[in-house]
């Protein structure tokens, strides 16, 4: 079976967390013979093709970073320029990844998600949740593997039931809230930590300033 | 309480609405965002990492995300797409990054980025067009929470004149 993955992330592909997922989604959607193509929002060049791909296609999965409890702007943008299927027949699938870790954080996207098919005249099929997917881009490829490589069993599981069954990404999903005992930790060391790696990241992108500066006081 | 009214619609449709909701207010500042030039976020992190608090983007943008400080309040007039607000507002939300530090701390069981300023903002909408008002006003709480602030709601624009009763 085909499937068209429309990628809502706002990045280039080359820097872009959700392209590094839909890449090892893919692999696993493709063993067994399938087949699928994406398409890269970032590039608006790529968009009339994208939309074509969802004018024939009736296996979609739209990927996207969590942006402000729900989807990105012109993720939203496109989606706003395609006219609404009239026949049936057609299903979409979302996939959701977030820089904090609980899955709690995307529940008011996905709920927004599960009302979207059917005003573009498609059916719903679930959506798979991941957080705690902001250091991905930082990691190198060996650090990488484990996280993609649930994505690409995903990946197989998608290929087998052409939908996101509500059980199974759950448990993907989890943790729904962080333990008392990680919030602890976190309340105790987070700062600090925090402080050291993101400063770290800072230097190398060149940041001269405090990460807590306030270029726009007006004291009130 | 000041009030900076962001309207995203065509000032025409807005304005009967603008009138209603300054007509309340002591200070007030209208900013029409469809003659100005406002790009979509990219999430390209400098506003966190390389010029802390500054969007990367130059823009129009910048002028609205003084002006989120220097008012009380801020109520958003936008149009609606796909049962849900269109491109235009979502794109300004999305913008509202520089507003907290990429430094992250748990409110409420939850994780969150920590306020760059000392402010409580108040976020409102009145949105023109068919969506979910129960939806829109559950995503404006979350919208509220994530920069530490509070949601005064979401309304149908036709109901300008009452909305927001306890704020405005």
């Amino acid at each position: 079976m085909h499937l068209v993955i429309i990628s809502g992330a706002t990045r280039t592909r080359s820097k872009s967390n959700t392209a590094k997922i839909v890449a090892a989604f893919e692999e696993g959607y493709r063993e067994g013979g399938n087949t699928a193509e994406t398409w890269f929002l970032s590039d608006r060049a790529q968009w009339d093709g994208a939309a074509k791909a969802f004018e024939q296609s009736n296996n979609i999965l739209i990927a996207l970073p969590l942006y402000v409890e729900n989807i990105p702007g012109i993720l939203l943008e496109f989606l706003e320029g395609l006219t609404p299927k009239s026949a049936p027949g057609t299903q979409i699938a979302f996939l959701v990844q977030g820089g904090f870790p609980e899955a709690s954080q995307s529940r008011c996207c996905e709920k927004y998600l599960e009302t979207l098919p059917e005003q573009l005249g498609c059916a719903y099929a679930g959506t798979l949740i991941k957080g705690d997917m902001f250091g991905l881009g930082l990691m190198d490829e060996k650090e990488r593997e484990k996280p993609l490589a649930a994505f690409t069993e995903m990946g197989r599981h998608f290929a087998e039931t052409h939908r996101f069954e509500k059980d199974v990404v759950d448990v993907f999903a989890a943790p729904e809230y962080l333990p008392e005992k990680e919030l602890r930790m976190f309340k105790l060391f987070g700062r600090p930590v925090q402080k050291l790696f993101m400063g770290r990241m800072a230097k190398k992108m060149g940041c001269q300033g405090r990460l807590d500066a306030q270029p726009y006081s007006t004291g009130r | 309480m000041s009030l900076l009214v962001v309207n995203t619609l065509p000032a025409e449709k807005a304005q009967a609405a603008i009138d209603r909701l300054t007509a309340r207010s002591a200070e007030s500042r209208v900013i029409h965002t469809q003659p100005l030039n406002i790009r979509p976020c990219i999430g390209c992190n400098a506003c966190w990492l390389k010029t802390p608090g500054r969007c990367a983007m130059r823009d129009d943008y910048e002028e609205i995300l003084k002006a989120y400080l220097e008012y009380d309040a801020a109520v958003f007039l936008s149009g609606t797409a796909l049962n849900f607000v269109d491109h235009r507002m979502k794109n300004l939300v999305d913008r509202l990054l520089p507003l907290v530090t990429m430094y992250t701390c748990v409110v409420d069981g939850q994780c969150r980025h920590v306020p760059r300023y000392n402010k409580e903002y108040r976020f409102g909408l009145l949105y023109d067009g068919a969506a979910d008002q129960a939806y829109l006003s559950q995503w404006m709480d979350r919208v509220a929470l994530n920069f530490g602030g509070k949601s005064l709601g979401a309304f149908p624009l036709k109901q300008a004149k009452e909305a927001f009763p306890c704020t405005l």
